[in-house]
Formats: C-alpha cells, structure tokens, sequence
C-alpha cells in the first residue's frame, strides 16, 4: 500500500504519511493537529490572560498535545509549556477570533490583543510592545485591553445616521486611543521616567455591519481581504519603511531596510502624540477583516499575497476565525518567527450589507469585480 | 529517610541544526542513615579464596581480614562466610547447621572467627561457583533487601572457562552487591572488574597481604553505612530522541547505557546500588531532533529513584541560538569528565596492547593518557602511569614503555584506571 506523503507535522513542519502515529522529524504526536482545524460550535468564553500568568502547566502540550508536567515542559516531547501571556487564543464570537503568540525569536511576548463582540459591535485591538524598551509587554497589554473596553462601552449607537457613522466611530477610536494611553501609564508606574518607558503601537479596526473603521499608531495593520474583489491594505504604517515607500523606494526594499521597523508613532509616555490616523471603509460582500502585527506581515506584506495565504489556510482548516489566525501563527513561526505574531480576523455579518453608503467621508468599496477604486482617503486628524 | 538532589551542569545552548545534547548530573544523597535504618534486613557475605595457592602468608592474611571484617558487621546483620576453591563451601554457619545465614551477635561471632581460624587451603580457582553459592545462601533470607559481599582471591579463574564466570554474573545482576579485591600479583584484574561491574561494586589491588584486614573493615564500613539499599537512575528522553549514553563519571567510571531497564517507552532505569551519605555524577547525553533557532525543549529528565517512587529530578534542556559565543562554550564539567572517560580507556587499552605485545598501539595509548591526565589534573593517574612509562613530553602525550616495569604497578594502574578526580569548581 502507498503511504502519501500529504501532511505537515504540526510541530516541526516536516513531511510525514498520513498513517503516521508521530513525526519520524521531532517525535511529536500527530494523533491531533496543533491548531484546532474544527471550528468550534460554540464561542469560546473570552479569556482574560494576565501578563503574570506563570506557565502553562495543566494545559495540554501545544506542539504534541501530550501532559504537561510540573516542572513546565511536556511529559512526551519536551517541548516548553508556554504561558498564558505568550500565546493566547480569543473567539468572543463566532466571527471573531485571533491569536497572540510570542514567535520563535523573542524572549517574551510584547504583543497584545484584545477583542470584542456584541451586536452593536465588532472590535479588533492589536498592540505591539516596542522590543527596545524594557517592560513593554505590561503597556501592550494594559494599552489594548483599555481601548477594546472603551470601544465596547462607547458604541456608535443605531439612531446615528449612516453618514455621521464614520467620523463617531473615528471619534471613538481616538478616544480609545487616549485612554490606551493612559493605560499605559497606569501599568508601568514608575518606569514611566526610564530613558526609553514602556511603549507600544496601537491598531483597532470596529466593524459596524458593511462598514469597517479602523485607526493606529504605528506598524500594525488593518487589512480588508473580500471573497471576491481586490484585497487592500485599510492603515498605512507610520514607519520608516512608508516614509521611505512615500519618496519612491519600493516597497520590498524599503520594508527591509534597517530603518524599516523605527515607527514614527506609538502610545506611551515618551509619545509625541497619541491620536491615530483612521479611515473608513464601507466594504461590498463579504470578506475577512485582518488586524495584525508586523510579526505576521514581515513575511506576508502585500494584501494580495496575504489574501492568498487566508484563503490557502481557510481551505485547510475552515472558516473559524481563531483556527485560521493560529494557522497564521503557525506559517509564521514556520517562517522564522522573529517577532511577537498577532493576528485577529472577523467577519462583517451579512446582514447589514443591503445598507447604502453614503456621501459621508467613507470610503466605498466598489463591487466585484471593480473598475477602479478610490483611493485611501485616511481621515488624519 | 534519605534526601536525594540533582544539579545538573551544561550548557543548554545548541548551535543552529545541532541535535546532541551533554549534561553532568550531580546527584547527592543525605540522611541515608546506616544500612538497615529504612527497611528490613541487611545480609553480609564474606567470600575467601582457599584455593592451593593461597597456603602461607595469603592465607593466614585472609583469614585475619574476614576476622576483622566480622567484628565490623553490627549485631542483628545477617551474615555468612564462604570459602572458595573450585568449588564453593560454606565456612560459617557451618556446614551441617540447618540455615545458612544467622543474625549477628557475640555468640555467633566468636563461632564465626573460631570456624575461619579452621580454614585450610587446596584445590583451584572456580569463581562462579562462589558467586552461585553467595547467592543461594542470600536467598534464605529473603527479608534482607540490602545485600552485599566482599570477594578475596589472589589467582586466576583457572579451573572454569571464563564464560562460565560470565554466566553467572549475568545470572546474579540485580541479586547482591560484591566489592572484589584481589592480593599479589596473580590475579586477573580483567576478571574481578567484571565482577565488580556487574555486581555494582569496586575492584581493587591490595599488594601487600598485611593490608587485607584493613581494606576489609573499610569495605564492611562502607556498606553497613549505606541506609539506602537500591535506588535507580531514570533518565526519560522525549520522543523521538535517543540516548546515547548514560555514564556514571565519579567517583569511578561505569557505563551504564546498556544496564537500561524500561520504566515506559521514554524512560529507562540504570541500577545504582545501595547509596550512603555520597554523591556521585552521571554524564548523559541523548540526541534530539534539531529545532529552529529560538526553540527550547527539554532534553531529558535525570532523576533518582527509590522502592519505585522518584525522590528529585534534573533537568537537560536544549535551546537552539544563533549566537556561536553562546553554542561554543563547553560546560567544564562535561569536558572534565569526557577527558576524564576517555583516560580509563585508553589506559585499559594500553595496558591490554602492552600485555598481547603490541607496543606500538601501547605507547600511543599510554600517552594519550598522560596527556589526558596532565589535563585533567588526575595527579594520582599521573604517578601511576609513571611507573610503567618514561614521560618525555607530557603536554604533547610523548612517553617510551618502560622495559622493567613491575606487574604489580601495571595493574595497579589498571584497578585505578576508572578513578576519576571531581572536576575543579
């Protein structure tokens, strides 16, 4: 009988038969795949990950799905317990989910993610603490779950009007903004005074039915990626690499360059201003909303070629959003994992898309397959 | 009850695509309390070579030596003494008493000096046979856990063929615990070491029969202070990893990969014996799947053993880095005792070159172990070696054989040859 070669070890990657009871590369178990491939019937309860979360012993083993022993490494394959704080997974609605993961490269997981859905709305918050400064997992962390709470308790209400709803969702996200960075400063006390205090990017995309407002701070990222259409980068970094990209250097080169990842805005003491750029964008059809670090789009930056990467996935381990994020996760670390990988998904509900744009500062996406697009207007205030 | 812990000594950090992982594990036992404090029983045999060659000074020597042996063995120790020909006879309790151990106390040993005073000598050389009669006779107390002999011979296994020798230490493993010793110059160092071995025990040369009787009171010493009688080394290995070796590195080299007994598919238990208030260090090292850089994983878990239930445990991890000033580093102690293994080696194969005549692979050998010496700092190893080879140049492994070298310091050198120094910290 033929053994197909057809399937990737969960843990290392390798190639193994499909009859295969454990990798022949690393010995790990493949009995169950890493990432949960089933989408899960019911919404996960939203966990609340604190950054002083020990170890991860009692959970099973991520990379076998073995026993964790006390001493804080799996009881079959060796592999490190991780803790809460570096890989966490949140699905606070069947359309929403993401997963923070702390990579391969780094010590620890300065990225953090916090999400929100009820029926007035979707949130999606990334931060990505700034690896140079010391203790910027505490703001990251402080930093998203502040402007997810101030999204959630501030949403644009129905009785606004359709036209007004871009710019008090834009208004919103710059409150969230602001008390992000208040945060902050609660957080990481008197480190607040160091030479280089704790500080982080932001990026929060709310998903108001078709329409799909996002604001940030630096290098973390807002995509749209449709079914059907032209997939688009929605934010546009405030990095040295667009600065480099805005003077004619392509994009390619000038995101691998050494200044590429020195961001020209955060949240944190030291900031120089901390109200984000937003834009608005009202999307046709469905389709995935991506919010992430540069952790995921180091290796994936063009919208194009992440489009294809979710959709790649999605055929492999269905539509359940955190499934797909931990897949995305995964192809990362796979990739290097130099850096904290963060990567949140939702889908907008159909239901809302019979909603007419309007003359509002909004961006209208034009049906698929489109002609031609409008350009990103991001509404700078 | 006894206190075990581990420290572990290595450096984690592997180097891109590097698989093999080195620790020294250091395990020490505290509070072991004198043998017999934490379980039943304690049973002693002492094994004499009465054979022909022994008449004269030997054996009165010997006789004296299991005397002295005997007072050492506290009241309410199960005890025995055997003496061995090519065939094996029961010296104490005498043959037609109805059972062949009896628990110390003054009656019995003042019988017991007055039955070795009666000890005459004839006959050959048959170890196995003493070995099998030691273990029948331990058998009759069945409540003793904690067993061990002493063996005395000044000969050859002459009137057996060596593999009946080797037969029954593969059949006696596990039973009892035998120090071997061996007087003058007759004897096979080859021979007693693989009774030691196997039997978990030390082999040693005594060159003047006037110092059996104090060799003796220290082994006997040395055992009924041992409170625990068994624990095990267990080493688990994750999936797919191996382990390529298991080796105890001090106080004496012993490779005990091959001891492996399963305790699950990733664990293994290597038999340590009875342990005292001691510490001994074990190298292991076990191969794994490289990982990307950044990656940790345990590599193995070294832990003690006792009546099944495990005491402490080490840990061997593996982090794979790109940084070569962090992969490089050798941990001291792995490369102390890497030197330290390979010297009882080399030593061992000199020796045997220079016995079959090969002086060629003789002196390559032997000076590799000067030099291996040199850098280790094993001074004792050094002096020994001294006196079976002229060192020319120490540093470079330069040495002649000596023409007039005596037996007695080629296997003493031999004994010694697994006597390992502690790495300096």
């Amino acid at each position: 009988m033929d053994h197909v070669v057809s399937v990737a070890c969960p843990a290392c990657g390798a190639a193994v038969h499909d009859s295969d009871r454990f990798c022949e590369g690393c010995g790990a178990a493949l009995v169950a795949p890493a990432a949960p491939a089933e989408p899960s019937p019911e919404p996960s309860p939203q966990p609340s990950p604190e950054p002083s979360a020990a170890d991860g012993a009692g959970a099973p083993c991520r990379s076998c799905g073995g026993v964790v022993a006390a001493d804080g490494y799996c009881e079959q394959c060796g592999a490190l317990a991780v803790s809460e704080r570096d890989h966490w997974s949140e699905r606070p609605a069947p359309h929403v989910g993401g997963v923070c993961d702390r990579g391969r490269r780094h010590a620890r997981n300065e990225d953090a993610m916090a999400l929100h859905a009820d029926g007035a709305l979707t949130a999606l918050v990334v931060c990505d603490g700034v690896s140079s400064a010391p203790d910027s997992d505490l703001a990251s962390l402080a930093a998203a779950r502040a402007a997810r709470d101030v999204l959630a308790a501030g949403a644009v209400p129905a009785t606004v009007t359709e036209a007004a709803r871009p710019a008090a969702w834009s208004a919103l996200l710059v409150d969230a903004a602001a008390a992000a960075d208040a945060a902050i400063r609660g957080a990481v006390g008197d480190r607040a005074g160091r030479a280089e205090p704790p500080s982080c990017t932001f990026v929060a995309a709310v998903v108001d039915g078709p329409l799909v407002v996002t604001g940030w701070l630096g290098d973390s990222r807002t995509y749209w990626l449709p079914d059907a259409g032209t997939p688009r980068q929605l934010s546009a970094d405030d990095s040295g690499a667009n600065e480099l990209i805005a003077r004619g250097v392509p994009r390619a080169q000038a995101e691998s360059s050494p200044t590429a990842h020195a961001i020209t805005r955060w949240l944190g003491p030291d900031a120089p201003d901390v109200v984000p750029q937003t834009t608005a964008t009202r999307t046709q059809g469905p389709g995935w909303v991506l919010v992430c670090s540069d952790g995921l789009w180091n290796y994936c930056s063009e919208a194009a070629d992440l489009d294809a990467l979710v959709r790649d996935v999605e055929a492999r381990v269905g539509s359940a959003p955190d499934a797909i994020a931990a897949e995305l996760v995964t192809w990362a670390n796979a990739q290097g994992g130099h850096d904290n990988i963060t990567v949140a998904l939702a889908r907008p509900t159909g239901d809302s898309l019979q909603a007419e744009p309007t003359g509002s500062a909004a961006n209208v996406e034009a049906a698929p397959p489109p002609a031609s697009r409008p350009d990103l207007d991001p509404t700078d205030r | 009850m006894a206190e075990f812990r581990t420290e572990v000594f290595q450096n984690e950090f592997l180097s891109d695509g590097a698989t093999d992982v080195h620790a020294i594990v250091t395990v020490t036992a505290a509070g072991a309390g004198p043998a017999g404090a934490a379980q039943g029983g304690v049973a002693e045999i002492v094994i004499i070579d009465t054979s022909g060659s022994m008449e004269g000074a030997n054996l009165a020597a010997a006789k004296h030596a299991a005397q002295v042996a005997i007072d050492q063995i506290p009241d309410g120790t199960f005890f025995a003494v055997i003496g061995g020909s090519h065939v094996a006879q029961r010296v104490f309790p005498l043959p037609n008493w109805a059972v062949a151990m009896v628990p110390m106390d003054d009656r019995a040993r003042s019988d017991a000096k007055q039955a070795i005073s009666g000890i005459r000598s004839s006959g050959g050389t048959a170890m196995s046979t003493w070995l099998r009669l030691a273990d029948i006779i331990f058998a009759t107390v069945p409540q003793a856990t904690q067993r061990h002999a002493v063996l005395l011979t000044d000969g050859k296994n002459e009137s057996e063929a060596r593999t009946e020798l080797s037969r029954a230490v593969r059949d006696l493993t596990g039973h009892f615990q035998c120090d071997a010793r061996g007087v003058g110059e007759h004897w096979e160092v080859d021979e007693l070491r693989e009774i030691s071995t196997a039997l978990l025990g030390t082999v040693d040369l005594i060159a003047d029969p006037a110092d059996i009787a104090e060799d003796f009171r220290r082994i006997v010493q040395t055992s009924m202070a041992r409170g625990v009688a068994s624990a095990e080394l267990r080493v688990w290995a994750p999936q797919g990893a191996q382990v390529l070796f298991v080796r105890q590195v001090a106080p004496t080299v012993e490779d005990l990969t091959t001891r492996r007994t399963e305790v699950n598919a990733l664990t293994g238990a290597y038999a340590t014996g009875s342990w005292g208030d001691e510490s001994r260090d074990y190298h292991v090292a076990v191969r794994v799947a490289s990982k990307p850089v950044g990656s940790e994983q345990l590599a193995a878990r070294v832990q003690v053993a006792v009546g099944g239930e495990v005491l402490t445990s080490g840990l061997v991890k593996a982090r794979w880095t790109d940084d070569d000033a962090l992969s490089a580093r050798i941990s001291p102690e792995v490369a102390h005792y890497t030197g330290q293994a390979e010297l009882a080696s080399v030593i061992q194969e000199g020796l045997a070159a220079k016995a079959a005549g090969d002086e060629a692979t003789a002196t390559v050998k032997l000076g590799r172990a000067v030099q291996l010496a040199a850098e280790t700092g094993n001074e004792e190893a050094t002096s020994r070696l001294r006196r079976v080879v002229e060192i020319d140049d120490e540093e470079k492994g330069t040495v002649r054989l000596k023409r007039n070298a005596a037996k007695l310091d080629e296997m003493a050198l031999d004994t010694a040859s697994t006597k390992t120094t502690r790495v300096r910290r």
